[in-house]
Parts: C-alpha cells; sequence; structure tokens
C-alpha cells in the first residue's frame, strides 16, 4: 500500500483529508466525508487492505456524526472518517462492503437511532426488541454540544503553558499573607 | 426475534430451528445463537445478543473519566488487567501524563500473567466443549498459581483494578518476583506435558483441522483480530504493530499459524503462553527501582477537547477504547472496541452448512467471553 497514492484517492473522495499526531490521538488521518461518498470511501478501503476496526455515532449538534475507524494489518496507518447523517437521521450501509458493519450498524441504531439505508436486518441487537425507540445514547438537550466543542483545538498546546503561570500567582498572595502572619 | 424457515419440497429433510443458548455450556456465558437446522447441519445461524448488557458507555457519560477504572475490568472479566491498561493508557495520552519506568514493567508484567491466566482457562474449557474433561483440571490448576499471585499484589482475583491513572495501587515485593519465577518454571515444564496429552491427541485434530476455515480477507471484512487473524498467517499484535507501554524492548515472538482452521489459532494461543512467559522473565530481570505513580495526576483530571484512541492486545484481539472529550472531565462519549464483537459476527459465515458438532469446536476456538461483546 502506498499512502500517498491511497491519500490522493481519499481527497478525491472527501471534504476533507488531515494529519493528525499519532503520540497525541492515536490516529493518523482524519477524513470528513460527505454522506453519499461513504460506500465509495469504505470500498476504496477495502481494496486497499483496510480492516474495520470500529463504526459509532457520537451525539451532536447540528447532526449525529457517524465515525468509521480503519487499520491496517501490514502497517501503522489508522484511519477516522466522518459523516453527518441527514435530516431523516439516515445513512447508507456499508455492511454489504465490510459485513463487520453489520452488527455495528444494529448496535449504533439501538443507541442512537441511526436507520441505516440497505441494510439487510436492523433489528435491534444489544437492545430488548420492545426498546426499539429508547435510543439511550442521544443527549439531552441541556448536555448537548455543538460539534466543534468536541473537535480538537489547533494551538493546543499554546493555551497549556499559559493557563500553568496563572496559578502562580495565586501563590505569591499566599506567602504575602504568611509574611502577615508572621 | 424468529427465523423464516421455508419448508422444503421434499419432507424427509425438512428444516427447523434449534434454540442453542443462553443456557447451553459451550456459548461460555449468555449467548443465544438461534441455528436453524438441516438433519445434522447447520444451515443459517443467528446469533441473538445483549443478555449481559450493562450500559457501560452510558454509565462513562455520567462520572468522572477516572472513576470508569473498574467497569473496564468488568467487561472482559478474563483480561481485566489488559482492559485496565488500555483504560489507563488513553488517559495519559489524553490528558499528557508521563508514567515512571518502573510502573511499565509492573504493567507488562501483570498484564501478560492475565493473558497465560485467559488463555489456560480458555484452552481448559474449549477442550471441555469438546469433550475432553481431564485438561480443564489440569489447566485450572495452573491457572490457580497466577490468580494466587495476582491476587497478593491486586487484591482480587478476577475483576482487577489494579491500574491508577499515571501508575499502579501497590508496589509488587519480593515475594512477587520469586513467585512470578517460580510460576514460570512451573509452567515451562508442563508445557511438554499438555503437548503429550493433548496437541497431538487425534481425536482433537480430527474435531479442529479443517474446521472454520478463515482468509485474511474475511478477517479484514469482519475485523477479526487476535489468535483468529494470526491463525491465517497474518503477524499482526498490536504489541508490535503500534508498540505501546515498553513492548518495543522486549524480544518475542509472533505466533502464526497457516491454515486458519481452528488447529491454527488452538496452536497459536497455546505458543503464545510461552511467548508471554519471555516476556515476562524479560521485564523481572529488567525491572527498574523508582516510583509507582506518575508525579502530578490531578485529582479533577481535564482530558483537552478532541478525539483519542488507544488500542492495546487484549487476549482476543485488538481492544480500542475511543474517547470523545468536550474539555470537561466527564468524557462526552466513550466507545469501546471489544475483540469478541468483531470475532463473534464472522459466525454466520464462517459456520454454514457445518455440523452441530462443528459449530461447537468454531464457536469455542473464538475464545468467547460475552460480557465484553454486550458490554
Amino acid at each position: 500500500m502506498d499512502i500517498n497514492q491511497v491519500k490522493k484517492q481519499w481527497q478525491k473522495l472527501s471534504t476533507a483529508v488531515e494529519d493528525i499526531e499519532y503520540a497525541v490521538s492515536g490516529h493518523d488521518y482524519n477524513v470528513c466525508l460527505e454522506r453519499d461518498k461513504v460506500r465509495d470511501f469504505a470500498t476504496l478501503m477495502l481494496n486497499e487492505g483496510f480492516y474495520l476496526v470500529d463504526l459509532m455515532a457520537v451525539h451532536v449538534t447540528p447532526a449525529i456524526e457517524v465515525v468509521y475507524q480503519f487499520a491496517h494489518f501490514e502497517t501503522r496507518c489508522r484511519v477516522l472518517a466522518r459523516a453527518f447523517v441527514d435530516d431523516k437521521v439516515e445513512m447508507p450501509t456499508i455492511s454489504d462492503i465490510y459485513q463487520g458493519a453489520n452488527w455495528h450498524e444494529r448496535e449504533t441504531r439501538d443507541f442512537h437511532g441511526v436507520v441505516f439505508i440497505g441494510h439487510p436486518y436492523l433489528k435491534p441487537l444489544i437492545l430488548p426488541e420492545e426498546d426499539v425507540d429508547l435510543k439511550p445514547l442521544l443527549k439531552a438537550e441541556a448536555k448537548l454540544k455543538d460539534v466543534d466543542a468536541v473537535r480538537r483545538k489547533p494551538p493546543e498546546p499554546a493555551p497549556a503553558p499559559k493557563a500553568k503561570p496563572a496559578p502562580k500567582p495565586e501563590v505569591k498572595p499566599a506567602a504575602v499573607k504568611s509574611q502577615e502572619q508572621s | 426475534m424468529s427465523m423464516d424457515v421455508k419448508a422444503l419440497e421434499d419432507d424427509r429433510h425438512h428444516r427447523y430451528v434449534l434454540n442453542m443458548g443462553p443456557q447451553h455450556p459451550s456459548t461460555h456465558g449468555v449467548l443465544r445463537v438461534l441455528l436453524e437446522l438441516e438433519g445434522e447441519y447447520a444451515m443459517n445461524l443467528l446469533p441473538v445478543l445483549g443478555y449481559g448488557h450493562r450500559c457501560h458507555e452510558k454509565i462513562a457519560e455520567f462520572k468522572p473519566a477516572k472513576s470508569f477504572m473498574p467497569n473496564t475490568a468488568r467487561m472482559d472479566y478474563l483480561g481485566a488487567l489488559i482492559y485496565n491498561h488500555g483504560f489507563a493508557q488513553l488517559l495519559e495520552k489524553a490528558a499528557g501524563i508521563e508514567v515512571p519506568e518502573r510502573v511499565e514493567y509492573i504493567r507488562v508484567i501483570t498484564s501478560e500473567l492475565n493473558r497465560i491466566q485467559s488463555h489456560l482457562l480458555w484452552y481448559g474449557a474449549y477442550l471441555l466443549d469438546l469433550g475432553a474433561f481431564t485438561p480443564i483440571m489440569y489447566s485450572f490448576d495452573d491457572r490457580e498459581h497466577i490468580l494466587d499471585i495476582l491476587e497478593d499484589v491486586t487484591g482480587s482475583r478476577l475483576t482487577y483494578c489494579y491500574f491508577r491513572v499515571g501508575g499502579v495501587s501497590k508496589d509488587i515485593d519480593e515475594k512477587f518476583v520469586t513467585g512470578t519465577r517460580a510460576f514460570i518454571k512451573r509452567l515451562r515444564s508442563r508445557f511438554p506435558m499438555y503437548e503429550d496429552l493433548v496437541n497431538g491427541n487425534i481425536i482433537l485434530q480430527k474435531r479442529l483441522i479443517d474446521v472454520g476455515e478463515l482468509t485474511p480477507h474475511t478477517c479484514a471484512r469482519y475485523g477479526i483480530t487476535g489468535p483468529l487473524l494470526r491463525g491465517t498467517g497474518v503477524a499482526y499484535d498490536m504489541r508490535r504493530a503500534e508498540p505501546y507501554s515498553i513492548y518495543s524492548k522486549f524480544d518475542f515472538e509472533i505466533p502464526t499459524g497457516t491454515k486458519g482452521d481452528c488447529m491454527a489459532s488452538f496452536m497459536v494461543r497455546f505458543h503464545e503462553m510461552e511467548q508471554s512467559l519471555r516476556i515476562i522473565e524479560q521485564a523481572l530481570d529488567g525491572l527498574p527501582e523508582g516510583s509507582i505513580m506518575a508525579a502530578k495526576v490531578p485529582k479533577k483530571l481535564k482530558i483537552p477537547a478532541g478525539d483519542y484512541n488507544s488500542s492495546v492486545e487484549a487476549p482476543r484481539g485488538e481492544l480500542s477504547y475511543y474517547l470523545v472529550s468536550d474539555g470537561s472531565d466527564v468524557p462526552y462519549r466513550l466507545k469501546v472496541r471489544t475483540p469478541s464483537y468483531s470475532n463473534l459476527s464472522v459466525i454466520p459465515e464462517m459456520c454454514q452448512g457445518m455440523l452441530l458438532s462443528d459449530v461447537v469446536s468454531a464457536m469455542g476456538a473464538l475464545d468467547l467471553v460475552i460480557p465484553e461483546i454486550d458490554r
């Protein structure tokens, strides 16, 4: 697998391909997809020898985000692909490309209510059948965050040192106080 | 839950549905499989999950990330320390905490003991599934030694909660080191006996060879990892592919098979025990002195906004924690990718057209732990 060539193909399919630092996040690439490109992307990944690590959803505004994780058996290449569901909370299935996605999609239907169009058997997997519309992992209104609130902030290392000197001035007044006491 | 069973035109071979589990002994826990049988052949399989669902992912969203550690042990009760390891590593990565070297050594030693313990239990239980009663007595005898060693240092025998963010809860002592060394010697001396007693047995070979064959491509399509994948000849082990902790320091082999059948994964697991012993030996030799806790671990562990992934090699394959954080100390979303979940999902394809008794062989080869599937 030639990663540069694969990356070029990703760029054709996606809205953004981002290199992320493995040591910080545990992933190598972040790919943002449009809904209708998810199936093409999955086909490409399978042809390049990637396996499906995981498929899950995150409830954020403006829409539920479905996250696909891929990795490779031969080289270290962890890929995170994301796509938002549409107004009807629907998403095309990839369970005919990656059969392992079958259960993950059923689980996501259980927990978040995402309907995977074209799935052969979208019945409850983990939850009992009577709880089909429970959707337990949907956030309450008060807890729901915007998608930007859960994204990594780009100048992340910069604010961290700034935050550290902040407590120091607090220490100084304490020292002054102790002088006063003495 | 129902299955569409179509009556065949020839009435002599009519199809019927057999319910296997959730109390069937070979389903190890509470897995239920609906089997559509034609005579003694399974034509269609439908696993029914969820009997052991305890909402771990929902619980994670309601309490500080640090206090989720005991939950991790209850997902895979046989690989509890390795689940601890993955989660501790996730938070350390997210919060940027450096772990002392001694901690990493202790973690590796105890994790590998845990892995051997898991493999020994699988070894006995699998053979029990296949109708051989004696081996479980031997393997539980060996396993008991590990439980005693780990009980001394962790305080529990099964669902360990020994690792902390930035360290471990208790230091290992001289008794632990001598006990572990004695155990290594003991288990090494037992391997030839297992080889003679079990591995070369003709009945075992007839039950396992050519049953439940997998290919690397099937593994990629289903996301199968661990000994099953290595049985197909792909030397993919997280300890080598994405070396975490201090695994890059140790010299060990990754046993692989070629055929991808039950026998291949059986032998892979068997040889992995020896490799784990090698890792423990090297770690004990190089065990440095030092602190067992990172210097500065804030009480309220705030995780910078963003998403984090931590993958480790659990006894059954790749375990991944995926954390989405909004900047607070409570995870916004935590997803646990458990290996058995993906491994079990291959069952309908793998077992189609098999004899019912071979289905038991194939399911045992997956080394299922149902609580980690249901979570």
